[in-house]
């Protein structure tokens, strides 16, 4: 199909995207559109560097080609670079949301619909502001290199974002009902998640009075504890952050103990939801990747770059945000496994703690925060009095050290909006989730 | 039946730096086109990317006339105007060429850290015309320099950050404040008393404006959802405190004079609160008309869709003093870093900071412990604000500080 340059390793990544977008802001509807385009990313590597370029004139992929390879330098033992060597060779055509399933067949009309079924939820006299907002998008991938890979995949994502903000007297309080997946049928038969979701604003906006700043044991719903693992320790396994790092390499050697015996954190593309990769924008297939497992330090996340580097395997985690930009090491569907206790048993023996429902967002640095939207006390072992906290943290380190009992209830989460940011692109999307998980000790301002 | 027509064309050249070396070198070149057809009641938009057949265009344009999306705002009318703001480094050989002796100077100068990221030149044009004798043009050019700093003896990801974006490129000026910062980061200074400090924030770090773009939302202001409904005309905050709404290239806008609506303010410019007082939230013309608030000029939107109310870049009015002056003989707390934080519905604020230096108005001395900084929306624009300096670090643009008392403590973990 292509020429590819002698001398040099090339790829080029086609992305045939279609999407739509309806956004109604207080009943009026501000915006519905569909949207089809082709465009294309290319890459040259020489062994030293990379050049790189995107176009959306998809005619002009060879030129683009040609073009990259002058910039670089010949090289004739590029086949035995080892970068070179990593790259899986994939051919064939593997579409999980064709046909029935893809959401380019479903009209605009049908969309508004399903988004203004949920309208008269959010009926509610502390309402004074709402947005509502329905996304979809499948990306049909064509990808080609020349070590001869051939291949063609699909992504697909379709969500809804319901954001209203509630006032009662002084107060003001943001909340949202987002959710999101593969298929359509995802967002059908929600009304009673909304009206509980909805329940639950008011009663927060009506009763949540500020924390008392200190250090608590935290319990973290599967959102937070999806969140917390994302953002604490998702980035840091993202091996693109160590090459050529001595020192990290050596904090976080495979077989160190890093966390309790009761914590595993799996990364993998294969999960349904946003987070669903079935290959990576390098052409390498999605695999389950533990972290984590059972406390002791199990594995990274890889591009073919920081494989071959690290001399590990590839794990299907390089992805680029759109046709603009190169992948780099990303998330797909992080959580951390379930364990054994009831959400009662959980909670039994904590005299005073705090439970962290929802979130606005989180970060993870060397000190890691998490920002409660809804958040409530925990007293003689039972949920109690809703609280406001602005920020809850902690060291990365030493957190996952105090993670001291999960749940068997489990659930991964995924949203409409948002998503995850590294460095310039973003938002992308992932899945993140987990059991209720108990941290014996945070801190809470 | 009346068109508009609303082109971008974005350019851009990057460098990507890793473990201070040079990994990858990006171009980039995206063209997006929106036809807009007004019939006085409703919208009808179509967009493209890329070089794209106009006719073509506004005739799928005119098929979503059917969707029947209100919008029966008078277009902007009769005004011509055209802005040139140049850089003085576009090519992408010179941009190589600088990145690389830039990269040999810290590895010589500061070789126990590690630097990544992104060196970039860009240039962004903008147009904008319709039936009504509309016609605006703009060009901006910018650069932008930004490393994310790892001290190689830490074992966390990022350690410190550095960069400046700009016209004018300048090598001096971002090696110095890059080794201040490296230099500070080394002095590890371990003695801490929680107290109230004048905190110091780079004027343009949203982590202590965000606030600002809910409670200034039109939408939401206008709903009765923000803590400022109802509040125009009202004294809310110090009356050394003025925030602009701004599209000014001096003040670091990127984008175009005019918005995605073609509305332009004299000056390129809004405040929204002046000298303490409550003007206007920002608007775009369906939220000015909805809410009947001054329209402000906030319209962004995608290249395909309507025009809709999008975040403004947010800026302080500076004060005539320096940051020296305006800390007044007391050594400021720089927050390099505040990731996480947050405000609650009320206003209240917190925040960990994960790095900051003591600050004496003209350098970073050393590295503070992890701190903690509480405040509220109120205070830290209100009895607590301070000023915004008149003068940059290093003569680099756009790295003018905002001070601010706060109460600080060390960082529980």
């Amino acid at each position: 199909m292509y020429k590819f340059p002698e001398g040099l390793y090339s790829d080029v990544r086609i992305e045939n995207v279609f999407k739509s977008d309806i956004v109604v802001t207080l009943g009026n509807l501000d915006n519905m559109k569909e949207q089809q385009y082709s465009a294309a990313f290319i890459r040259v590597f020489d062994g030293k560097r990379w050049y790189y370029s995107s176009t959306t004139d998809c005619k002009s992929i060879q030129q683009e080609l040609d073009k990259l390879a002058q910039m670089a330098q010949y090289n004739s033992t590029i086949e035995r670079n080892a970068v070179v060597e990593k790259f899986e060779v994939n051919t064939g055509t593997y579409l999980n949301f064709d046909g029935e399933r893809d959401i380019s067949n479903f009209s605009l009309d049908r969309k508004l619909e399903l988004l203004r079924n949920y309208f008269p939820h959010l009926k509610n006299e502390l309402i004074k502001f709402w947005r509502a907002q329905y996304i979809d998008q499948r990306v049909v991938k064509d990808f080609y290199s020349s070590k001869g890979a051939s291949l063609t995949f699909d992504y697909q994502r379709v969500g809804f974002r319901l954001l209203y903000q509630m006032v009662h007297e002084q107060e003001q309080f943001m909340d949202r009902f987002d959710v999101a997946g593969n298929e359509i049928s995802v967002l059908e038969g929600l009304s009673e998640e909304i009206d509980k979701r909805v329940a639950s604003s008011e009663y927060f906006i009506r009763n949540a009075t500020p924390v008392v700043p200190g250090n608590y044991t935290v319990v973290l719903s599967p959102e937070a504890a999806g969140v917390f693992a994302h953002e604490s320790f998702g980035h840091k396994s993202e091996a693109d952050f160590m090459l050529g790092d001595e020192m990290m390499m050596s904090e976080w050697k495979i077989g160190k103990k890093v966390g309790s015996d009761n914590l595993s954190i799996i990364d993998d593309g294969n999960l349904p939801g946003v987070g669903f990769v079935s290959f990576d924008d390098e052409g390498t297939r999605a695999r389950e990747t533990y972290l984590i497992k059972n406390g002791i330090l199990a594995g990274r996340l890889h591009s073919a770059e920081t494989a071959a580097s690290l001399d590990e395997g590839l794990t299907g985690n390089a992805r680029a945000v759109n046709f603009e930009y190169e992948p780099v090491v990303r998330m797909t569907a992080t959580y951390i496994t379930p364990g054994k206790l009831s959400f009662a048993e959980l909670l039994s023996g904590i005299e005073t703690g705090i439970y962290v429902d929802t979130l606005n967002h989180g970060s993870g640095m060397s000190t890691f925060t998490l920002a409660p939207n809804q958040a409530f006390m925990i007293r003689n072992g039972k949920i109690a009095e809703p609280v406001k906290i602005a920020v809850v943290s902690g060291s990365v380190f030493k957190t996952l050290g105090e993670i001291d009992a999960t749940t068997k209830e489990f659930k991964m989460l995924s949203f409409a909006l948002g998503g995850c940011g590294k460095m310039e692109q973003y938002p992308l999307p992932v899945s993140f989730g987990g059991p209720y998980v108990r941290v014996r000790s945070l801190n809470v301002q | 039946m009346n068109r508009e027509k609303y082109v971008t064309h974005y350019v851009e050249n990057a460098v990507k730096i890793v473990q201070t070396e040079i990994s990858s070198v990006r171009k980039k070149d995206i063209i997006k086109t929106s036809a807009r057809l007004y019939d006085g009641v409703n919208m009808g938009v179509a967009g493209a990317l890329g070089l794209c057949d106009e006719e073509a265009l506004f005739e799928r344009a005119k098929e979503s006339l059917k969707l029947k999306i209100s919008y029966p705002y008078a277009p902007a009318d009769n005004l011509q105007r055209e802005e040139r703001f140049e850089s003085d480094l576009q090519d992408e050989s010179v941009l190589l060429e600088e990145t690389a002796d830039i990269l040999e100077r810290l590895r010589e100068q500061q070789p126990k850290f590690s630097f990544s990221h992104i060196f970039k030149c860009s240039k962004l044009e903008s147009s904008i015309e319709n039936d009504f004798g509309l016609k605006l043009r703009s060009c901006r050019e910018s650069i932008s320099l930004s490393l994310v700093i790892k001290d190689k003896s830490s074992s966390n990801i990022i350690d410190a950050v550095t960069g400046y974006e700009g016209r004018k490129f300048s090598k001096k000026g971002f090696l110095d404040l890059t080794n201040m910062i490296c230099d500070a980061f080394s002095n590890q200074i371990n003695e801490f008393t929680d107290g109230t400090y004048p905190v110091v924030f780079s004027s343009d770090d949203v982590t202590y404006l965000k606030k600002f773009y809910e409670t200034l939302h039109g939408m939401m202001f206008g709903s009765g959802s923000s803590l400022l409904s109802g509040k125009i005309g009202r004294q809310v905050f110090s009356p050394d405190f003025t925030l602009y709404q701004t599209r000014r290239a001096e003040d670091g806008f990127p984008g175009a004079f005019f918005d995605s609506e073609g509305t332009v303010n004299p000056d390129d410019r809004f405040a929204l609160i002046e000298d303490g007082v409550l003007i206007a939230p920002y608007t775009d013309k369906k939220t000015s008309s909805t809410f009947k608030l001054p329209l402000t000029g906030a319209a962004g939107g995608e290249y395909d869709g309507l025009p809709e109310l999008r975040l403004p870049l947010l800026k302080i009015k500076e004060s005539e003093k320096t940051a020296k002056q305006l800390l007044n003989d007391r050594m400021g707390i720089f927050v390099l870093i505040a990731s996480g934080g947050d405000f609650t519905p009320d206003g209240h604020f917190a925040s960990p900071v994960q790095l900051a230096f003591l600050f004496d108005g003209e350098r970073f001395v050393g590295r503070l412990p992890e701190l903690s900084i509480n405040s509220s929306l109120q205070e830290m624009f209100g009895r607590n604000f301070v000023g915004v300096s008149k003068n940059d670090f290093f003569g680099l643009e756009n790295t003018k500080v905002a001070v601010m008392n706060m109460s600080v403590e060390r960082l529980r973990k």
